[in-house]
């Protein structure tokens, strides 16, 4: 229940924790601009680009104290799709020289090899800890299996890699992981209220074609405020009904159903009751939908806010430039 | 038998460090006969404590044993039994309803544990009457009925599962005057009549001091004081457990200062009212 990492912000005191949301917003989605920009090949500048906004991300990282498993572990979610799209990227890019040519099966013997291997996975996880990394070393199993298990072969295709592929595997793996990290920083090092703030201000233009921005940035602000309480709800709700017999691990499916049945009706009639208290406590407090409404906060920029968009520009024009370069 | 606490530790984790919640507790609760209570600050342990009761939480070092099962468990030992051993009672119980009527919901215990169909409804009937939930409203949905009553069906849904302790965290919290003497006379009863052993955790202390006979006192995850009641009231350093007297003892004590009437520890309304009357014959 407790490793959910929604808005989790992590209380520290470095300069990434100073800086205004706002400016913070804005040099991340310069960034990530930035990293989209890089053109994908096997020439010195590109290579040297992405190098390098990998080594400033980690430079990031290291810079606001913020332990590096934490920031390893928001790869986590998307470890699926960087494997998957590595693969795709290995096998259907045909371009360039070819560095290895290999014979695959898909075999009743290889069929086995990989479920034996799947269930021997799901047994050792447990015991390792760098977990991502064993996730790539059994993806490359799955196929290794394939090569060297030909016996009973059912059907067969080549894996054929090309320098190509190998390059547009490693660069997109590469940024999908540099946005991922600049992403959880933004999160780890701002408030969550700070950051509703940032994205209410950067959308503020829209309020010229009446988009209702103070409303969304509202509701936003107060479902990423009642996250942490739902789930304390719920987990007070999962220990009543523990209480009275309910264990999801070591009970049947069939009576699985009916358990989670009775932790979910709970957590509505909860959700319900306290977004009426809630509203309530809003109105009694003079909230009105669409008046003006001031702060109790105000952000004011310092030199360090310009300096860090200064930088964030700087580097989006070298990117530019490199763009166009090449 | 009984619950035996043996040096139990448990911190809650943190980002940076972990906060301890309960240290080096070591008690020892009898299976039968005993009404304890459970008192201390906000944020002192007791829920903490209480949880470990019945394996909600696991203790971090030293040794819960339960009806001679020790926690934390050995790899493999299934622990949900003994819920049902130790039935514990949640603050705000009402919000755990979710069938759609009373009487299922009162069923959801039992059958749980592995009582059929017919069993728990007797069961649940039974634990419906001692709470003294109308007949008449057992087949309505728990949702329509008022918040005191909603309250007695949660405690019903916990007395069903027929536990041979029971654990109170906060049973009376957010009643009325009435619903919270109306409850506790339930536990008396049960108490009295079934000779269970109660723990109750409470920050009234009129309820403490008329019901419970032992009384336990944390402070910042430590045992303070663990004794009778009659000798807690009396200790020399009670103003060091921050606890506040039960009204009774307040009155005898500024009667006999200002009207000089002989101090004698009286824990509930009624023996306070018969002394005064005898003290007011002579």
């Amino acid at each position: 229940m407790n490793n959910i990492t929604i808005g989790q912000y992590i209380p520290g005191d470095s300069w990434l924790h100073k800086v205004d949301p706002r400016i913070k917003l804005f040099s991340l989605i310069i960034l990530m601009v930035g990293t989209f920009l890089i053109p994908i090949s096997a020439e010195f500048t590109p290579l040297i680009a992405m190098g390098s906004i990998f080594v400033l991300v980690i430079l990031l990282t290291w810079s606001t104290k913020i332990p590096m498993k934490k920031v390893i572990n928001g790869l986590r979610p998307i470890v699926f799709l960087l494997t998957f799209t590595f693969f795709i990227q290995l096998f259907y890019v045909r371009q360039g020289q070819l560095l290895a040519s290999y014979e695959l099966y898909l075999s009743v013997s290889s069929i086995a090899g990989i479920i034996l291997f799947i269930v021997f996975y799901n047994f050792t996880k447990k015991y390792i800890k760098t977990r991502i990394l064993y996730f790539f070393f059994a993806a490359f199993m799955v196929f290794f299996i394939q090569a060297m298990l030909p016996y009973i072969p059912l059907y067969a295709y080549q894996l054929d890699i090309y320098d190509e592929g190998l390059l547009r595997a490693g660069f997109i793996f590469i940024r999908i992981t540099n946005i991922i990290i600049m992403t959880s920083l933004l999160t780890f090092t701002t408030m969550t209220t700070d950051l509703n703030y940032g994205i209410e201000s950067l959308l503020k233009p829209f309020k010229i074609v009446k988009v209702p921005v103070d409303l969304i940035a509202m509701m936003l602000s107060l479902t990423l405020r009642y996250i942490p309480t739902l789930l304390g709800e719920t987990e007070k709700i999962m220990k009543a009904q523990a209480s009275r017999g309910v264990d999801f691990k070591e009970s049947k499916f069939k009576d699985k159903v009916i358990q989670i049945i009775s932790l979910l009706i709970p957590i509505f009639v909860i959700s319900f009751k306290r977004s009426e208290d809630l509203g309530n406590a809003m109105e009694v407090r003079g909230y009105v939908i669409g008046q003006k409404r001031t702060r109790i906060d105000a952000y004011k920029m310092g030199l360090k806010d310009f300096v860090t968009m200064f930088f964030a520009l700087v580097i989006l024009a070298a990117l530019i430039y490199v763009r166009v370069l090449v | 038998m009984g619950i035996q606490f043996k040096d139990v530790s448990f911190a809650y984790r943190g980002l940076r460090q972990n906060y301890d919640a309960i240290s080096h507790i070591n008690l020892n609760i009898d299976k039968e006969g005993e009404f304890i209570a459970i008192v201390g600050q906000t944020g002192s342990g007791k829920s903490t404590l209480v949880q470990h009761m019945n394996a909600l939480l696991l203790p971090m070092s030293g040794v819960v044993t339960v009806f001679g099962q020790n926690l934390p468990p050995k790899k493999n030992e299934k622990i949900n039994a003994l819920r049902q051993r130790v039935g514990l009672v949640f603050q705000f119980p009402e919000y755990q309803l979710f069938e759609e009527t009373i009487i299922k919901d009162i069923m959801f215990g039992p059958k749980n544990f592995k009582s059929t169909e017919a069993e728990a409804l007797e069961k649940a009937k039974k634990a419906a009457a001692i709470c003294g939930v109308p007949e008449n409203l057992l087949e309505q949905s728990p949702f329509r009925i008022s918040g005191g009553q909603m309250r007695r069906v949660a405690v019903a849904g916990i007395l069903a599962m027929e536990p041979d302790i029971l654990v109170l965290d906060e049973p009376t919290r957010g009643l009325d005057p009435k619903g919270r003497r109306d409850l506790m006379q339930i536990f008396q009863s049960i108490h009295e009549k079934q000779n269970k052993t109660i723990i109750l955790i409470s920050h009234d202390m009129d309820l403490v001091s008329e019901y419970a006979k032992r009384i336990i006192v944390l402070d910042q995850g430590k045992i303070v004081f663990d004794g009778k009641k009659e000798d807690l009231f009396e200790h020399p350093n009670f103003e060091s457990f921050h606890l506040d007297l039960p009204t009774p003892l307040k009155i005898l004590k500024e009667l006999s200062k200002e009207a000089g009437i002989t101090y004698q520890p009286k824990y509930d309304y009624p023996s306070l009212l018969a002394y005064l009357k005898e003290v007011n014959h002579e």
